[in-house]
């Protein structure tokens, strides 16, 4: 017979600290292994977390599988991913950027859902530029989280107060606008760039070059963006002429990042700017913006001799694992959830694209979402309507360096805009700089 | 062999090393074992995104960064901040250790005040200094302004001629408390006879700090040298809140160089290589540092 109560010694003090966590594990995984249906492993970067957990719950008491859900900043999640890839952290779905895709196929990251009918059928739902957007070497490797595209956005007070009745259709009408603006002393610098060298910078010269008529890499991808005519030269160059010819862009664009100027363009110091559109929602919003009400969206001006009214757009999405699919029953959970966030829910309902337009405006790749009336209210409510966005959409093309090199070759891509803004190199240069290193690391990766 | 070995060393001896082990065996696994595998590390093409390749490159990483014009660049914006960061520091640290040393009301609060800035964690710093520099809402925009030193507002962090210098000033204000520190307890320490016997001597106060002050710093300054280069030429928290390297190269240094390759190209092989030097460079420069000074001490 045991004794009710024995001296605690510190040998018996030290072996129930080390027997504590694995018998609380064991605890808690039975506990969990009999009431849940497994568990999906899901990382993403920190954004729409309320929204996520919310639909994670809804999940759960769905379909019985729990979700191990994990976030990282965006500005660290590539590098977080990465790393947990390699060192083959038990991930089975991750969102993933466009920009990553032929890089993390090519490392042998993601998995293909081309022989998984359950969510290829959400193609025929899909627009297909986001469709497009996940296939790599003819293959599909997501369903998409969203897709957006860079807006050209104004304050139509500034505007009304500058006695402007027409919207800039050209970009050298915004530039004429811009300094009919700053010379009746509304504003100073009544054009925002956020040209900080962040992940956002490629995205916001893409989307000028591609209004320029230009182009970064040709179909064949084949590094042309130090071309005069059809290139990237002609974007650099309005850029620079902005900040040092015309001063109607602060020489201060080059360390303001997205956010700042979200919030520089919402406190109604700037009449023209390209902001990501789901970003309308925020600048419009009384709490969050004091030029709230007055932030409206044109379609993307026309530059230079061949200008385009294209812009650039991407996607985020959600990817799955090799070694998640390798597996029967990870799969078949891994698969449920991406339905379940990327299609409809069990209910038949594209409830989570729907929560994250209406909630934080991140617009859907599903298409039969935005005939939904609620989606209808909300662009009537924060952006005076849809039909522009959904115009513009129509008009957004992905990256075209969009390559596994992509993340090493931003880099100096960056440094090269930024050299073009401070006059440090000329447009022609800095784009031939940038051309150069891709050329270079294509050479490389053969 | 047990008995030869108990033959060998006495009792205390034997303690002694069974007392140290296991310390000896955790500096082994953390610093000694991550040392030498980033030796190894260096010597391969490891480039994370393709991870079914690693070759073996020999000194091929090194051979690499120093034909690279990207780490020149890095190297001499490293030298022109650390000299800026490490000389300002050190002439205003023993400026004020001289303030400090008197006496006078109000000295020992401000002896307290003095330490704040070193108190402030480095991100705080950086989160500040950034505020202050802000294009639209900073705190010296506004000042100069009132001043009338300046007639609109200015990009100071977007000012590549003024960037390295502005971030320097961020880490001169956090360092130089902890240098002053440094510099008082030696101070402290010089014998008050020396200075009477050079006040008999006719020696005015200029000389007295030339021919007494300073020479009895040299241990004090000494350390105050080696430390702050050591810490300036590896700056990266500062680099990466107030410009994230730019704008352009303006802020290029060699951490963030290393950070950019490492954690963003993600080529660990280079970036590891880059570290080694970066690494043997702190190492000689304080060497150096010692070996100069400490010949005349």
């Amino acid at each position: 017979m045991q004794p009710i109560a024995s001296p605690l010694t510190r040998r018996r003090l030290l072996a129930g600290a080390a027997g504590a966590p694995a018998l609380l594990a064991g605890l808690s995984g039975g506990d969990a292994a009999a009431q849940s249906g497994g568990t999906v492993n899901f990382i993403g970067w920190s954004a729409a977390v309320d929204q996520v957990r919310a639909q994670i719950s809804a999940f759960e008491r769905a379909t019985n599988v729990r979700v191990n859900y994990e976030n990282f900043p965006w500005a660290q999640f590539r590098t977080a991913l990465v790393t947990r890839l390699v060192g083959n952290a038990p991930i089975d779905v991750s969102w993933i950027s466009d920009a990553w895709l032929p890089e993390f196929v090519e490392a042998g990251w993601l998995a293909d859902i081309n022989d998984i009918p359950q969510l290829m059928r959400y193609n025929a739902d899909a627009a297909d530029y986001c469709t497009q957007s996940m296939v790599y070497r003819g293959k599909q490797y997501g369903l998409a989280y969203y897709g957006d595209h860079m807006s050209f956005m104004y304050n139509t007070e500034l505007l009304e107060r500058a006695g402007i009745t027409t919207l800039p259709t050209t970009w050298e009408e915004v530039v004429q606008q811009s300094l009919r603006i700053k010379q009746q002393g509304i504003v100073e610098f009544p054009l925002l760039l956020s040209l900080a060298a962040d992940t956002w910078l490629i995205e916001f010269v893409s989307a000028l070059t591609y209004a320029f008529g230009g182009r970064m890499v040709d179909d064949a991808g084949n590094a042309v963006m130090a071309d005069a005519n059809r290139g990237a030269v002609r974007a650099a160059r309005f850029i620079r002429e902005a900040i040092a010819t015309h001063r109607i862009l602060s020489p201060g664009a080059v360390e303001t990042g997205e956010i700042n100027g979200l919030r520089a363009m919402g406190s109604g110091q700037h009449a023209f700017a390209i902001v990501p559109t789901y970003r309308i929602r925020a600048l419009n919003d009384p709490s969050q913006a004091s030029a709230a009400g007055k932030i409206r969206i044109a379609l993307m001006p026309k530059g230079g001799p061949d200008g385009t009214n294209n812009t650039l757009g991407w996607i985020r999405f959600y990817g799955m694992t090799p070694a998640a699919k390798a597996d029967r029953a990870r799969r078949e959970r891994a698969v449920r959830f991406m339905e379940f966030f990327g299609g409809r829910d069990t209910g038949g309902n594209y409830s989570m694209q729907k929560l994250l337009l209406t909630d934080v405006g991140l617009p859907s790749c599903a298409l039969p979402v935005n005939q939904d009336a609620d989606v209808t209210a909300f662009w009537n409510r924060w952006a005076g309507g849809g039909a522009v966005i959904a115009q513009q959409a129509m008009l957004a093309k992905k990256k075209d360096t969009i390559a596994p090199w992509f993340g090493e070759w931003v880099e100096t891509s960056n440094q090269a805009w930024q050299a073009v803004c401070l006059g440090r190199a000329e447009p022609e240069a800095a784009m031939r700089t940038a051309a150069a290193k891709w050329t270079e690391l294509r050479r490389a990766f053969r | 062999m047990l008995a030869r070995l108990n033959r060998k060393f006495g009792y205390d001896e034997r303690s002694a090393a069974i007392l140290v082990f296991p310390v000896v065996a955790v500096l082994l696994v953390v610093a000694a074992y991550p040392i030498l595998y980033s030796f190894w590390v260096s010597l391969h093409d490891i480039v994370l995104t393709r991870p079914l390749r690693r070759p073996f490159v020999g000194g091929d990483n090194y051979l690499r960064i120093f034909g690279d014009e990207r780490f020149w660049l890095a190297v001499s914006r490293t030298t022109v901040y650390t000299v800026v960061t490490v000389v300002v520091t050190t002439v205003l640290a023993v400026l004020v250790a001289l303030l400090l040393n008197e006496t006078f009301p109000g000295q020992r609060i401000l002896s307290a005040v003095l330490l704040v800035p070193w108190a402030t964690p480095s991100v705080v710093n950086g989160l500040m200094w950034k505020w202050i520099y802000d294009p639209t809402y900073g705190l010296l925009n506004a000042l100069l302004l009132k001043v009338g030193l300046i007639e609109r507002y200015r990009a100071w962090l977007g000012d590549p001629d003024l960037t390295l210098m502005l971030i320097a000033n961020a880490a001169v204000w956090k360092q130089m408390p902890l240098a002053a520190l440094l510099l008082i307890v030696t101070m402290k320490a010089i014998p008050d006879d020396l200075y009477r016997a050079a006040k008999v001597d006719g020696a005015n106060v200029l000389q007295r700090f030339v021919h007494v002050t300073l020479p009895a710093l040299r241990p004090g300054l000494m350390l105050v040298l080696v430390y702050e280069t050591m810490i300036s030429i590896r700056h990266f928290d500062l680099f990466l809140i107030m410009t994230q390297g730019g704008p352009g190269d303006a802020s290029f240094t060699l951490s963030w160089l290393i950070y950019v390759e490492t954690f963003r190209s993600l080529r660990f092989g280079t970036g590891a290589a880059m570290s080694y030097v970066l690494a043997m460079a702190t190492f000689l420069l304080s060497w150096a540092v010692i070996r100069w000074l400490g010949k005349r001490i």
